[in-house]
Order: structure tokens, then sequence, then C-alpha cells
């Protein structure tokens, strides 16, 4: 596959977040598969804001390079860090004439056979969500094809993910929006069916469920759910105090 | 004018009212008003069933609703199921007939042509924007680019409502002007009593009425909560009581 249908291609499925069994790891290991194949360097992995914001380490292409990035964030420095702090690209930085920024970081790295290092940031506008590290064995530059190459795959993948939370959130409240229609329209029923048996109006119907939900300390949906699937009858309610 | 400029205009139009929060009764003017049609409503639902409605702009929205949901079949129910914009611009002499319960009553009501767009966020599906025009006639591009970005900002309109709601509660926006057909839960209680069935076929049966009877099961209902109306007779019809 040429070079350009294997970025088209793999922006398209960056960009497919619709699908049903969308998964964010799935997403994060295609991303950094795709940039070591489509920029022909050694590995690539990705770091993400945790809710409680922390930086992790979310995928790796390979064993050598998660070792390398848990370093850094214990550490708390190399180019990964600066990146996500900054929200700028860090790029083509030689880890053989390193210039003292990062002294942990680049020891490790070189020892475990990388010589470069580059990362550019998963960024949405202002929102900093992480950033894509980029690992080589060679020293020397990517070029500035390859750096368009790897921005164009973080953003979407960037969007792809923000989408995704956002929807996940939409699918929380709403989860909770039918919860709470469906209890309120079960105690509804409940008071028609109190209504019918104990021939009272509606208020009256909702008064005798709420006293003996209150006296039995119990959720009003508890009680009015039993009324309504017949485990419990409305004759057996509390009878209201005159 | 490019999608960001529309929902940019879309939002101005929004927030430009008084007070704080957006309300769900603004929410559908303001999609009447953008799109320049007769009216407009929002429905909830869920799966495939219509739950209840957000908001109306008039009474003729509100039988499109109410039709809707005593019948199950119309604009937003077909927008939801299908998951894409429906468009009826000759609601009367429709191109291909549909919806042959919902059609007569909403003409004679005065619905000339109406479209529906489904309301969701990602994946989540929430219900339905439906608009609705006196005379017959196509949404324009720009009217039709409008409903959908509409449709867009309203889904999350509505999970913004719910979203600081206590558990079990609905939002404080959403207690207020929406129509969940509550009465007509009361009623089915109550016709489970008398007809010694589930409430779920007892709303079956409230809506076989309404349909049999060429009425909304909303009117259904309050008759049965009066007592005018009872399901409880030998012959299994039902007929007025007292």
């Amino acid at each position: 596959m040429s070079r350009e249908a294997l970025m088209t291609r793999t922006l398209v499925k960056l960009a497919d977040t619709l699908v049903d069994d969308f998964d964010v790891v799935d997403l994060l290991t295609t991303l950094a598969d795709r940039c070591v194949e489509v920029l022909n360097i050694a590995a690539a992995g990705i770091m993400l804001v945790a809710p409680e914001g922390e930086l992790r380490a979310m995928t790796s292409s390979s064993e050598a390079m998660r070792v390398v990035e848990l370093f850094e964030l214990q550490s708390l420095e190399g180019p990964c860090l600066d990146c996500y702090r900054t929200g700028q690209p860090v790029v083509n930085n030689d880890l053989t004439s390193d210039d003292g920024r990062w002294p942990g970081f680049a020891a490790v790295a070189l020892a475990t056979g990388f010589r470069a290092a580059d990362a550019v940031p998963m960024r949405l506008r202002r929102q900093v969500i992480g950033a894509l590290n980029l690992f080589r064995t060679e020293p020397g530059s990517l070029t500035d094809d390859d750096l368009i190459a790897a921005q164009a795959f973080a953003d979407i993948a960037t969007i792809a993910i923000l989408q995704h939370r956002s929807a996940l959130e939409a699918q929380v409240v709403n989860d909770q929006l039918n919860h709470a229609l469906n209890s309120r329209i079960a105690i509804e029923q409940a008071k028609g069916m109190i209504a019918e048996r104990e021939g009272l109006d509606m208020e009256h119907a909702f008064a005798r469920l709420r006293n003996h939900a209150r006296n039995h300390n119990e959720r009003l949906v508890t009680v009015a759910t039993a009324i309504v699937d017949g485990t419990a009858v409305p004759g057996s309610l509390d009878p209201l105090s005159r | 004018m490019v999608s960001g400029d529309r929902l940019l205009r879309i939002l101005g139009r929004l927030t430009s009212g008084q007070g704080p929060g957006l309300g769900t009764a603004r929410l559908c003017a303001v999609c009447a008003d953008v799109t320049s049609m007769s009216g407009a409503g929002i429905m909830l639902m869920s799966g495939d069933l219509p739950k209840g409605s957000v908001c109306t702009t008039n009474g003729v929205s509100e039988i499109i609703e109410q039709l809707q949901y005593t019948l199950g079949e119309g604009p937003c129910v077909d927008a939801v199921r299908q998951h894409r914009a429906v468009l009826e611009p000759d609601l009367a002499r429709p191109a291909t007939p549909r919806w042959v319960a919902f059609t007569p009553p909403a003409v004679r009501a005065g619905a000339r042509a109406i479209f529906g767009f489904p309301l969701d966020v990602g994946a989540v599906r929430l219900g339905a924007l439906n608009l609705y025009r006196d005379r017959p006639g196509p949404l324009t591009d720009d009217q039709h680019a409008d409903a959908l970005v509409l449709a867009s900002v309203a889904a999350r309109a509505v999970i913004g409502m719910q979203a600081d709601a206590d558990p079990g509660a609905l939002g404080a926006e959403l207690e207020v002007g929406t129509n969940f057909q509550f009465a007509v839960h009361q009623a089915s209680g109550m016709v489970s009593v008398q007809l010694g069935v589930s409430v779920g076929q007892a709303l079956v049966r409230l809506r076989a009425n309404a349909f049999a009877d060429d009425r909304l099961v909303a009117d259904v209902a309050r008759e049965v909560i009066s007592g005018r109306l009872r399901f409880d007779h030998r012959d299994g019809q039902a007929r007025s009581g007292r």
C-alpha cells in the first residue's frame, strides 16, 4: 500500500467513533501501530491525562518503549511531559547529544536502544488531553511531512476520544433520565391502581402511597413498583390516619 | 455558510433571552423561529416508543405530539427508528402514503408539511424534533441544515437539563412545561384493576380505545380518571359509567 493510501485509511479509521464497539484502547493501538508504519520509526506510544489530572501511559507499540514511558512518568521529565505541559510539539531531540534537558530520561532511553524522541500534543483548541510519542533508534530529524502526518493522526484521534467521552456522558445522563421517568411512571400507575381499588381520588391515592412509604422507611418508587408488579395489593397499604 | 457559523448563529439565538437557564419553551420557540416553521415540538422516546413531550410551541404541535404518543406512528417515531431526517412536504397529498392513522387528524389540526429530525448525541438516541408548517412545501437547503444543527443542540440541551438532577429525579427544567403523560399512566393503573390485567396491557387497551374513537389517549385517560369511562363491563366493551 502506498504511504498516501495508508494515511487516508488511517485517518478514516481514527475518525470512525460511531461504531457500536468503539473502544479507546483499540483506537490508541491503531494510532501507535500506524505511526510506526507510516513514519518508519521504531516505536510510538500515547499518554492521556486521567480524570484526576495525571498523565498515564495508555499504549506503546513496543515493550521497550513502555519501560521508557513509565520511567518518564515516574521521574517527571522527558519530551512527552514537556509536550503535554506546553501543548506544543517537542521534536527532533537527539538523545546522544542531549543538552541536559532530561538527563535521567536520556540515559534510560539510550540504555533501551532509542537515540531520538519526538512528541506531538493530543489537543483540541485549548484542551490538551495527552501526547503522541515517537521514538527512533537512529538520530536525525523527522521530515516536515512526517510531522504533519503525526499531528494529523493525533488531531483526529483527539477528536474521536473527546466525542466518545461526550457520548458516554450523554449515555449515562440519558439512562438517568429514563430511570427517573420510569420511576415516575410506576408511581402514577400505582396511584391509579390504588385509586380504583380503594375508591380514592388521585390526591388521596398518592397520600396513601406516600404515608405507607414513610411509615416503613421505604422509597416511594419501591412501594409503587410492588403495587404495579402485584407483589403488594393496594389494600395492604397503611390506612391514612384521620 | 459553513456549519460553524450556523451553530454560532443558532446558539446566539438560544442564549439571547433574559434570565438564567435555557428552558424548554425557549428551546422549542427558537427551533420554529430559526427554520421559519409554523410550530415545533421535541419528543422523547425510549427505544421505539414515545415517552412524552419536552415542549411544543402551539396547539397544533401539541396535537402532533399527542397523536404520535397515542398511535405510535408519525414523523418523530420514524426519525428515531430510521435514524435519519423524515420529510413530508405535502402531508395532505403525500407522494408515498404513510402514517394512515396519524395523517388525517394531523391534517385536520392544520399541519400541511411535517418534518422529523432525530435528537442524538453520538450513538445515544433521545427522541426527535418535529417541525410543521401550515402550508405544503419542502424545506430549503438552508432550513434543512439549520434543523440538523437545532436537533443536535436540542439533544445536548436536554442532556444538560438532566445532567445536574438528583439521582432518580427529573432535572428541574424538565419538571416544568414538559408533558410526560402522567394522567395516561394513572388511567392505565385504574384500567388494569378494572380488567385484572397488567398496566402494560391496560395501556394498550387505552390506546386501542382512543384509536377506535378517533381521539387522543390523553382525553380517554381523563374520562377514565373522572369515572365517566370504565372498561369492566361484562361484554368487554368500554363504555360510559355512572
